[in-house]
């Protein structure tokens, strides 16, 4: 039994250190995100959008960079979603894998403890939809490694405070949050900040905690406050679960969400419950500029892609288009590249501030479900 | 391998070992089985990252020495503990256990709720001042104390405690005391361990310090060998890098990790080093067992030959 | 007065799937000493089981959830087998098979999330899920239903224990499996069958756990909260397993109604470590004292 133990673990030792060592034409990426525990979903998402653009790139002859041809290649890690394990992840790939840039994770609490180590090896990192503002910006100093192509809470978090006052003309609003979540802390902040600012009233404030899977205890004291709107900033999952456990207590009002909401799996579990929602959404599904992308991701892995595919194909293309205006395979050189920047990705413009690493000005689409289709409403930018 | 990598890697296992090395005590010597080491580290985290980091940086800190920060992260941790003893120590086995956990559970979510330090939302911009040296350092002075304090009259009560509860309380000694004592110690090794953690992960979350946390470390002192010090080091070392080790296995690393578990709980129910001592006394000892006990199949071997040649 | 009984029926409706998880718990730490944190695994792939066996095999419902919690009885005998009885055989103190049982909880987690994968899964609509409306009350069809399967496993199982032969040794073996076993009772058996028993339990709840919420490798997580009222009601106590896990869904129901949601789980378990103060086996706790 040991020794079969001993084999393992030397087999693993193996395999590891196959795992580096490359040609010069090639570049090496990194990628990490989570492959294992509750954020899985995502993260193989965001890795197979990766590997699929670079086999992709590498099929059309490479890309070109200072007048040489280079193939991608990725090497992608599972974090569990774990903080800890985002920072030994970091080291490895900057350290042993020497690669050129990071793309992922895709949550902030693991993006924010990667700062030090990028900075220190010199190896830029863009975020596929880490919304927290401290990813890049700390105490007012922007970190010059730390990239994203998406908008922020606070953005995110006005949006919604903006339609849900003015559009659907909401006065009062309920919340519901995951109080152990950062996304979901962060997100319900802006909204109440924002919604207050314009005048409306938040009624019920009230929270689960990760992993919970009834909702009813809470739902049943919203029912009570009687809202306009009730606004659950986390995740499909627990959306689904939680609209539904509202329906069937006999709450009518409309509810509204933020970017953790969209995946199919929302539509199949939430059914009639979600029908007639709004969420706030980095793109919009029926956009032509997507359906490409839509097409040939079904294609190759037989599933729909999530909402993060979408984030993850734009760091992609964000990365490709700064290593050619790098001009060279060197991460410093392409942080520099990345400030100012200006791609046309799927999902928006992604002009790179130079003051935030944010795209900044990155309009947020309204979705509303109508038949179990996600239905783009309206381009909207809080003021 | 690179030696960023590696060095972080060792970082992380000098960081567990000081917390496993605490848990060591209250598990391996006294007989206690805890699920909240976690909480006593998270204190330790937020009250260090508060001492230390910036006043200018949000959330804001007082800027004072790490130094200050270890003392004071400890100490916070060992004065919850003692609270928590009176509660909850007289509790048994099971009982016990799911009271830690209880406190544990209740100290994350007290953080999650608390924004001053950031609710869930975590604390970034901790300073980072966990180095190498300093972890080391710090691992070579707990195991020393630990060492001292084990093989002290302390220690010999506390492993009586663990043996045999009642016999210990009818020869005099102060049972709950005992207790109380190693939970305190044991809780100061997880809130300094949690100092140094939030200084080298140079932010924190409530939700690093769940219960997969606790049980994290009450794996590697079962899987180090209960009552043994040098256990509790090689099994912080190892378990700390298997998973990185396991990462070939990509998706399949933790059922690895499961298995592993599992094997060295069935094919070694001591753990790595139960009762042993990686000391050269200790090597002494178990090579002076292996030579008596091979002296003693080959003489049966030889007896049962001459036996059969009767 | 709508809002309290509301709220009551909330309790209930959360308490009766704490009970048919913390039963299982209780059975097997009856007879072993420990607390089996397989369960939740095992509970998992009850979920599973009974979800393949409706969309992939196409089976009618009762088949399927039959099946399915044969699966599990299957697969907590061979946990049994393979991650306790070496442990059993050598004596080994409860924390070792705790150890060994989180060790195989993380095993069967992240097998299901390397074969199958790791998204959420909807079972499909066995029993219609809109509720049963009284007046301003709502109460789900699927709690009833899961309310009364609970009490007719709980009946069976009691009478299992009562009037079977096996039944008589599982009760002789919980006050002592050594006497027991010098009496000449086969231990591995009543092991084994409470194992079994337990493991046929974690199929029921997990095919209702996946009927009323869904499907997903870490289900397993949620069953920390059974253990808890487990524990409240007294470890080893069927009945105190029901009990805790009801009290236990109404208190946390009640808190986040009344009191306050950001602090439920928090006062939720300073009422466990108070419960735990004044009565330090629980409520309907065996005493495990003088077997350690």
């Amino acid at each position: 039994m040991k020794k079969l133990l001993f084999a393992a673990l030397a087999i693993a030792l193996v395999l590891a250190g196959c795992s580096s060592g490359g040609k010069s034409d090639v570049i090496k990426v990194g990628w990490l995100g989570a492959l294992t525990g509750d954020q899985a979903v995502w993260g193989e998402n965001e890795l197979n959008t990766v590997k699929m653009l670079f086999e992709e790139y590498n099929a059309a002859g490479g890309i070109d960079v200072g007048g040489k041809k280079y193939k991608l290649e990725v090497i992608g890690y599972d974090n569990k979603g774990d903080p800890q394990e985002a920072v030994n992840v970091t080291k490895r790939l900057t350290g042993q894998d020497k690669v050129v840039a990071i793309i992922g994770p895709n949550s902030s609490g693991n993006a924010i403890p990667m700062a030090p180590i990028l900075e220190k090896a010199k190896v830029p990192d863009i975020a596929t939809v880490a919304t927290n503002p401290k990813v890049t910006v700390q105490d007012g100093k922007v970190k010059p490694y730390n990239f994203r192509v998406c908008f922020i809470d606070p953005y995110q978090g006005a949006v919604a405070a903006g339609f849900a006052y003015d559009r659907l003309g909401a006065r009062t609003a309920a919340l519901l949050y995951d109080v152990g979540d950062d996304y979901s802390q962060g997100l319900r902040e802006f909204f109440k900040l924002n919604f207050e600012k314009k005048g409306g009233k938040i009624v019920a404030d009230e929270s689960f905690n990760s992993g919970d899977v009834d909702f009813r205890p809470q739902l049943s004291k919203i029912k009570a406050a009687n809202p306009d709107v009730i606004f659950m900033p986390y995740f499909f999952k627990e959306v689904a679960l939680s609209a539904n456990q509202a329906r069937d207590l006999g709450i009518k009002q409309v509810l509204m969400g933020g970017d953790g909401w969209p995946s199919d799996q929302l539509i199949s579990m939430g059914g009639k419950a979600v029908e007639g929602s709004y969420f706030v959404n980095h793109l919009d599904y029926a956009d032509p500029a997507v359906q490409d992308f839509k097409t040939r991701y079904k294609a190759k892995y037989g599933k729909e892609t999530e909402l993060n595919g979408f984030l993850a194909h734009d760091a992609v293309l964000l990365l490709v288009e700064g290593l050619k205006k790098a001009g060279k395979v060197n991460g410093e050189a392409l942080a520099k590249a990345f400030e100012g920047i200006d791609v046309q990705g799927i999902t928006g413009r992604i002009h790179i501030s130079p003051e935030t690493h944010n795209p900044e000005g990155k309009d947020a689409a309204i979705i509303k479900i109508v038949d179990g289709q996600y239905v783009f409403q309206e381009k909207y930018a809080a003021q | 391998m690179s030696w960023t990598y590696i060095q972080g890697i060792l970082m992380l296992a000098g960081i567990n070992m000081i917390a496993v090395l605490g848990l060591s005590l209250l598990t391996g010597f006294t007989g206690l089985f805890s699920f909240g080491h976690a909480g006593f580290m998270a204190i330790g985290a937020y009250v260090g990252a508060w001492i230390s980091a910036s006043p200018a940086s949000t959330p804001a800190g007082l800027g004072l020495p790490f130094i200050l920060a270890i003392v004071g992260g400890g100490a916070a941790a060992g004065i919850v503990s003692y609270f928590i003893g009176r509660i909850s120590l007289n509790l048994k086995g099971d009982y016990f256990c799911i009271a830690t956990l209880g406190f544990g559970e209740a100290i994350r979510l007290i953080f999650n709720n608390v924004n001053r330090f950031g609710g869930a939302r975590g604390w970034p911009g901790v300073p980072g001042r966990s180095t190498f040296l300093v972890i080391l350092i710090a691992d070579v002075i707990a195991i020393l104390f630990l060492a001292n304090l084990v093989k002290s009259r302390h220690g010999r009560n506390m492993i009586a405690v663990r043996e045999e509860e009642l016999a210990a309380q009818i020869a005099g000694i102060n049972v709950f005391r005992y207790k109380m004592i190693s939970l305190i110690i044991s809780a100061v090794y997880a809130g300094v361990a949690g100092v140094f953690f939030a200084h080298y992960m140079t932010f924190i979350q409530p939700k690093m310090f769940s219960l997969t946390k606790s049980t994290e470390l009450t794996i590697i002192v079962i899987f180090g060998g209960l009552g043994s010090i040098s256990g509790s080091v090689l099994g912080a070392l190892v378990l700390t890098a298997l998973p990185e080790l396991l990462r070939a296995f990509e998706i399949w690393r933790l059922v690895f990790y499961g298995a592993a578990v599992i094997l060295i709980m069935v094919s070694r129910p001591k753990g790595l080093m139960g009762g042993m001592e990686l000391t050269p006394s200790g090597i002494r000892k178990v090579l002076a067992e292996r030579n008596a006990l091979r002296e003693a199949k080959t003489k049966l071997l030889a007896d049962a030959q001459s036996g059969e040649e009767d | 007065m709508v809002q309290f009984l509301q709220q009551l029926i909330n309790g209930l409706s959360i308490g009766s799937v704490y009970a048919l998880m913390a039963v299982g718990y209780s059975l097997v730490y009856s007879i072993m000493n420990f607390s089996n944190f397989a369960h939740g695994g095992v509970i998992m792939l009850g979920a599973y089981f009974g979800f393949f066996s409706l969309t992939l095999l196409k089976l009618p419902f009762v088949v399927a959830f039959l099946l399915a919690s044969v699966g599990t009885l299957a697969v907590a005998i061979i946990v049994e087998r393979i991650a306790y009885k070496p442990l059993r055989e050598r004596k080994a103190p409860f924390l070792y098979f705790i150890i060994s049982a989180m060790g195989a909880s993380i095993l069967l987690e992240n097998i299901v999330i390397a074969t199958i994968g790791p998204t959420f899964r909807t079972y499909p609509e066995v029993f219609s899920k809109v509720p049963i409306t009284l007046g301003p009350l709502a109460i789900g069809r699927l709690d009833l239903i899961i309310f009364a399967i609970s009490a007719v496993c709980l009946t069976l199982l009691i009478l299992f224990i009562e009037k079977t032969k096996i039944g008589k040794a599982i009760q002789a073996a919980s006050y002592n499996v050594k006497a027991c076993a010098l009496m000449g009772v086969n231990t591995d058996r009543v092991i084994l069958t409470v194992f079994g028993l337990g493991g046929f339990l974690a199929g029921v709840a997990g095919v209702f756990f996946g009927m009323k919420y869904t499907v997903y490798p870490q289900i397993g997580n949620i069953t920390t909260k059974s253990f808890i009222a487990a524990v409240f009601g007294g470890l080893g106590s069927l009945p105190g397993a029901v009990l805790g896990s009801v009290i236990l869904g109404t208190i946390e129901t009640f808190v986040a109604g009344y009191l306050s949601s950001q602090f439920r789980d928090l006062i939720a378990f300073v009422i466990l470590i108070a419960v735990l103060v004044l009565r330090p086996t629980g409520i309907m706790g065996k005493v495990t004292e003088d077997k350690a």
